[in-house]
Formats: C-alpha cells, structure tokens, sequence
C-alpha cells in the first residue's frame, strides 16, 4: 500500500503544470526536467519556435514565476542582457524544473512532425547575384508549411545548411514530392561553395524538417512581404500560399538586392501576378547600384518604401519580413513606428553560416 | 544500501594511494597497483544493468564531495612528499608518479565533471573549483557547450573521427578546445556589455583560483614538488580525459547535430567502472539529460558498446591495435544502429580513413560479437 501510495506521489512530483499568462485556457503538463520546447511540441502545441538548438530565439519565453533552468548560459544565446535579466529563457533550452508560469503568444494551428527524407537535385540553375535555384525530387513526400526551412545535406556528408522552401505547399495534410529553394554563395562557406562548384543534378541529398513559424495569419488579411536576396524564398511561398487561400487580399513585396543586375526570381513573382491579377504588387529596390545607370526603379533600403505613400493600410495588415538580422530588424522598427500591430509582424531573420 | 557503499571504492583506494606514499618504498606502489587491479578484474566481468538506489541522494552527493576535497589534499600530499625527497629510489618515485597519474585521471576526474554539471549553486561550485584537478579549468566550457551540442560531428573539437590516432586527436582536441573557449568567453562578456578583465568575467575567477592553486602546490611541494604534482595533473586527469572522449565517441556519426540520441555514444557497462567513473561511462544517459545526477542514469542495454574501459584507453595507445579493435563495432554500428543519412555519412568517413573494406558487405567484419557484448 506504501508502495502505492509512494509511486503516486512520485509520479505526482514528476509532472509541472504549465500556465501561460494569466489564462487557464493555454495552459499544459510536461514532466519534470523535460526542455519545455520539445514537450510542447510533443503534444501538439503550436510553440513559436524556429531552430531548436538556440541559436534563432525564436522559442524566447519570459519566466513569470516557477523554475526553468537554461541548458547553457543564457549569454550564448541570442537574447539580449536585458532580455536575460528581465527574465526570458529560451524553451528549447530550458529544462521545466517544477510548476511553472509563463509568458508566450501560442499558436493554434497544427504542428508539422519533424521529416527526415532523402531526394536528388533535378534542377540546379544559376540566377543572377550568385543565387541557385535548387530544386529537388523526394523519394517520401514530405509536408511543410509555407514559410518554413528545412536543413539540406548531401549525401554522405556532415555539413548541412537550413534553407526556405520556395514552392506553396500542396493541400493541407499532403506532402510535397518535389521542393524548391533559393541559395545565394556565401564565399568560404563550406556548404555553398560546394553547391556553386558545380552542376550538382542527380547529387543525392537529404532534407530534414520542416522547421520555423511564419506565414501564419488570417488568410484574409492584405499582406506586406518584405525580403532581402535570398530572403525572397519563404515570402514566394507564403505569397503563393496566401494568394490561393483568400479570394480578395492584397499583398506588396518590397524585394531587396544590392545592384540591379542582382534581381532574381522576378520571373516567379511576375508568374503570381498574373495568375493572381491585380492582387499583387511588386517594388523591387537596389540599395548600391551606382548614380547615373540605367535602373528606373526604386533605391535605397528596403526600409525607404514603407511610408505613407506606399499604399499600405499599416494597421490592418499583417507583414513577413525574411532577410538579414539588420535588415529584418530595422523593418520591424520601422512597421512599428507606422503602426503596424506587432502580433501581425512575422519575421525569419537568417544568419549566413553558408 | 549496498550501492551508496560501492561508490566508497573510489575514496577507499585514494586512502590505499595516500597511506602507501606515506610508508614509501615499495608501498608507494600500492594505489596504483590496486586501481590496476580492481580495472583488469572489471575487464573480465559481465556487463552490469543495474539501477541505483535514489532514495538518499544526499549520502551518494556526501561521498564525490568527500573524494574531490580528498583528491585535492592528495595532490598537495604527493606534492609535499615528493617536494622533500621522501620517495627513495627510483622505484618509489616512479610508483608514486604513476599512481597520482592514474588516480587523478579515474579517481579525480569523475567527481569533477559530475559536479560541474549539477545545477545547485555550492555543488557546481566545488566541481568548477575541482578543474584545478584536471588542470584546466577552462575544460567545462567547451565540455558543456560545444561537446553537448555537437556530439558526434566534426565540430566538436572533442570528437575523433574514423582512422584519426590518439596522437593526432591530442594536436587538434587542444588547440580546438582552447580556440572554442575564447570565443565562448568571449560572447559572454561581449554579451554582457564588460570588458575583456571586467572582474566579474568567468575567466578571471578561473585564473584566481588556478592559480591560487598552483601557489599552493609550488609552497607546500618546492619547485620538484609542485613541478612533478603538475606533470602528473598534465599526464593523468588532463591528457587522459583526452584518451576518454576519443574512445568514447570514436568514429561514430551524427547527421543531426544538436539532437542527441542514444546511439551517437559508445559504452562501458562493466560494473566496477560504472561506479569508479561515477557512470560517466554509462555515456548515453548523460549525453541524453547531462544535468541528471550519475546515480539516475539508467544504462543503455542495446546501445552500443566498447571492449572493457581500461583496454580502450591501453589500446588507444597503440593505433594498429586499437583500430583493429574499432573496426568490427563501427561496422556493425552502420548495419545496425545508425540511420540511413548516417551510413552514407558513415560510408564516406570510412573511405576518408582508408577503410574501403567496411563498405563492403562481403568483407570479414560481419562479426559484431564484440559490439553485442
């Protein structure tokens, strides 16, 4: 009977519950010393989160109350000091320890289970501004959604690379047998020097995923994408996506690139205007391309276009921005000091690790 | 209650090294010759699934406690002893040197990395402290850090992979550890908005205490004293712990850095090195959750496994030997363990190493006796 009594108790002290706010609504169990990350999305729960091995902040939660201790210290991680000493953790770094209360924006969508499948490269093609098309036929079908990244190997190796995939995911609940991705050189980079050496068609690779969070909105919504060079991938996704999902929102992509004869994929995002007519609006903007040349268009940052004049109605839009960490965070300032609601700003900042 | 005793080996043969320095003569044999012994009988038995006794996790904490302190009052004893020309002859002096060198390696340094993974604040403490006794107190940085999150691959600087010789893994693990702790060291305090000699800086409290340690060591020892405590700091604990990682994750392959799984480790289940190495050769359990405690790892019945732990770090010496040893397991670690990205990536190291042969399924290395062990 003790005995009994002693394995209740023990099963007791080995689940925490987890509050989320001062809701009831969003709140949810995981055992004792289980990364809080990795038990959410174990059961399902829609945990903002990109990489997963805390690098990206994505999974960033403010510590209200309860004990969570972080897996390293916390300044090796992308928060910022005064994050940490106000209290934010990273979820998949940290380890539930007991009770505990927290502060996080969940998601209500279904989560994608983590793939892992091998392919070969049907398409390898050379873009302006050092980009690769990369396309690649997969011997599983894989599922994803739009705005997400997957890690890509080849074959045999150790080195792998996250990159966005660039297509509109098939239906909901069915996998992609086919997918594409944007790869710009990154000079020194091991996995990319390695992908320009080359034509790689017929390489065998593998693709583990899908990871990140981003295009996820009302559908409905009028949309601004923001993307810099390669930070076009995820955005033709989720414009692709959105576009067939809603019968009247409008989207403007601001497409960012160094030089005019850097712009890529133009092809792709005129292709999505004219299946989707007049819903779709492009400004593509060169921030270095010498006075006096040829271009016509737009120059400066990318942050020049969002003003007043755009066109955008800042505060019932929802924006996706994808770039650079600089890039991506002088958007966000800038959306915010036009008004844009920060719930409806979705932003994968990329780090080159090439 | 018997396995809260058994943990009392290690602190009993520490007592036998200590008493035999002091009669001197042959007796400075003792510790060394005992450790060998208890290891080598180890060798011969079955590997051991036993689950610890957690009722009383204080008595179990009580005794690594007891051994780090005790290894620290070893090492000033050995430094004195030797400093004032207590060993005569050089039998004795040898005994002694090889027995502070290997007890510093299996008795010291277990205690010390499990302390510094606990969370609680005066046990972490003591075993930051305690990397004194392996002198480097820079090692758990890169331990916690770089060898967690990337086990198994080539980015971490503690990983050896497929045909690399013990030899060859020292000149890269040092140089790769040291490289990888400035720049962690460097992100923190850069994080934190200090300079590079804020006070507050890890690192400065790592040299005040190292080298309090070392004054001590040079004053209680003289320079013979303090010079031969160093060496055998540097040849036991430092440089075999080296011997360790290499063994214990020698050429197998991860395609997910970052997420650990159980197979990405090797194995040493044999009952007294399970509780001289306080588990941490129950590898895949600490890998899996690095912060639980030694007496809550469960050991991994299938997961692979190493021929016993003392013929490893033997072996590792002598290169033909050893890979002649690792090659059968590793074989039969791809058929049965590894996932398909992995045997490619695992295909492809073979053939870096020159090992052409474990590609090939006709090859003599079906047998995983040895793995299966």
């Amino acid at each position: 009977m003790n005995d009994v009594r002693a394995q209740r108790n023990l099963a007791a002290e080995q689940i925490c519950s987890v509050s989320v706010g001062d809701s009831n609504k969003d709140g949810f169990s995981v055992n004792r010393n289980d990364m809080l990350l990795k038990a959410a999305l174990d059961q399902g729960i829609d945990y903002p989160h990109n990489c997963r091995v805390g690098v990206c902040g994505q999974c960033k939660t403010k510590l209200i109350s309860g004990k969570v201790t972080p897996m390293v210290d916390l300044a090796l991680s992308p928060l910022t000091n005064a994050e940490i000493e106000s209290g934010y953790f990273l979820a998949c770094q940290g380890k539930v320890r007991g009770n505990i209360n927290i502060q996080i924006k969940l998601g209500q969508h279904h989560v994608v289970p983590e793939q892992q499948v091998a392919g070969r490269i049907v398409l390898w093609k050379q873009l302006p501004g050092e980009v690769i098309e990369l396309r690649m036929a997969l011997e599983t079908p894989f599922q994803y959604e739009a705005g997400q990244y997957g890690f890509l190997a080849e074959s045999g190796s150790f080195v792998r690379r996250c990159f966005s995939f660039s297509d509109a995911p098939p239906a909901e609940g069915v996998g992609a047998t086919e997918v594409g991705f944007l790869i710009k050189r990154l000079p020194g980079g091991e996995f990319s020097e390695w992908l320009f050496k080359e034509d790689r068609t017929g390489v065998k690779m593998w693709l583990h995923g899908p990871y990140g969070v981003m295009g996820v909105d009302d559908a409905d919504l009028p949309g601004l994408c923001v993307a810099g060079g390669t930070g076009l991938a995820p955005v033709l996704s989720i414009l692709e996506k959105r576009l067939s999902s809603s019968v009247h929102a409008t989207f403007v992509v601001i497409f960012g690139v160094k030089f005019a004869n850097e712009i890529f994929a133009m092809d792709k995002l005129e292709a999505l205007q004219a299946r989707f007519p007049g819903r779709l609006r492009i400004i593509p903007i060169v921030s270095h391309e010498p006075e006096g040349s040829a271009w016509q268009g737009a120059r400066g940052l990318v942050t020049v276009p969002l003003d007043d004049q755009l066109g955008v109605d800042y505060r019932r839009s929802a924006a996706f921005i994808c770039g650079g960490l600089p890039m991506v965070n002088a958007v966000e300032q800038k959306l915010l000091a036009m008004g844009m609601d920060p719930e409806r700003i979705h932003a994968d900042k990329f780090m080159p690790t090439g | 209650m018997t396995d809260y005793i058994k943990y009392l080996l290690s602190p009993f043969i520490l007592t036998l090294h200590a008493w035999g320095m002091a009669l001197g003569g042959a007796y400075a044999w003792v510790g060394f010759a005992v450790l060998m012994w208890v290891l080598c009988f180890d060798a011969f038995l079955k590997p051991s699934h036993h689950v610890r006794d957690t009722r009383y996790p204080w008595l179990y904490d009580a005794v690594i406690t007891c051994t780090v302190l005790a290894c620290f009052a070893n090492i000033f004893f050995y430094a004195y002893l030797a400093g004032s020309g207590h060993f005569v002859g050089g039998a004795a002096q040898t005994g002694a040197f090889l027995g502070t060198v290997m007890i510093g390696f299996v008795i010291g340094a277990p205690p010390v990395h499990e302390l510094f993974h606990r969370e609680g604040i005066a046990l972490r403490t003591l075993g930051r402290i305690g990397q004194c006794l392996v002198f480097d107190p820079w090692r758990e940085i890169t331990h916690v850090v770089t060898h967690h999150m990337h086990t198994a691959t080539p980015t971490d600087p503690d990983y050896a992979r497929r045909g690399d010789t013990v030899y060859g893994h020292f000149t890269r693990t040092f140089p790769g550890q040291w490289k990888e702790s400035y720049h962690l060291e460097k992100m923190m305090w850069t994080k934190r908005g200090r300079k590079w000699y804020d006070l507050r800086n890890a690192w400065v409290f790592k040299v005040a205490y190292f080298s309090l340690f070392l004054v001590v060591l040079f004053s209680v020892g003289g320079l013979v004293g303090g010079g031969l405590a160093c060496a055998t700091l540097i040849l036991g604990p430092r440089m075999q712990l080296e011997v360790f990682n290499y063994c214990n994750h020698y050429g197998l392959v991860s395609a997910t850095p970052g997420r650990f799984k159980k197979h990405h480790t090797w194995n040493h289940l044999t009952p007294f090195t399970r509780i001289l190495a306080l588990e941490i050769t129950n590898h895949a359990g600490h890998h899996d959750d690095s912060y639980k405690p030694f007496y809550e790892l469960a050991p991994d019945e299938i997961g692979p496994k190493q021929p016993p732990f003392i013929l490893c770090v033997i072996m590792a010496f002598i290169p033909p030997l050893f890979m002649m040893a690792m090659k059968p397991l590793l074989k039969n670690w791809d058929e049965h363990y590894a996932n398909p990205q992995e045997r490619e990536i695992a295909a492809r190291e073979n053939t870096r190493a020159g090992w052409d042969e474990l590609n090939d399924d006709s090859s003599n290395f079906n047998s995983g006796a040895m793995a299966l062990a």
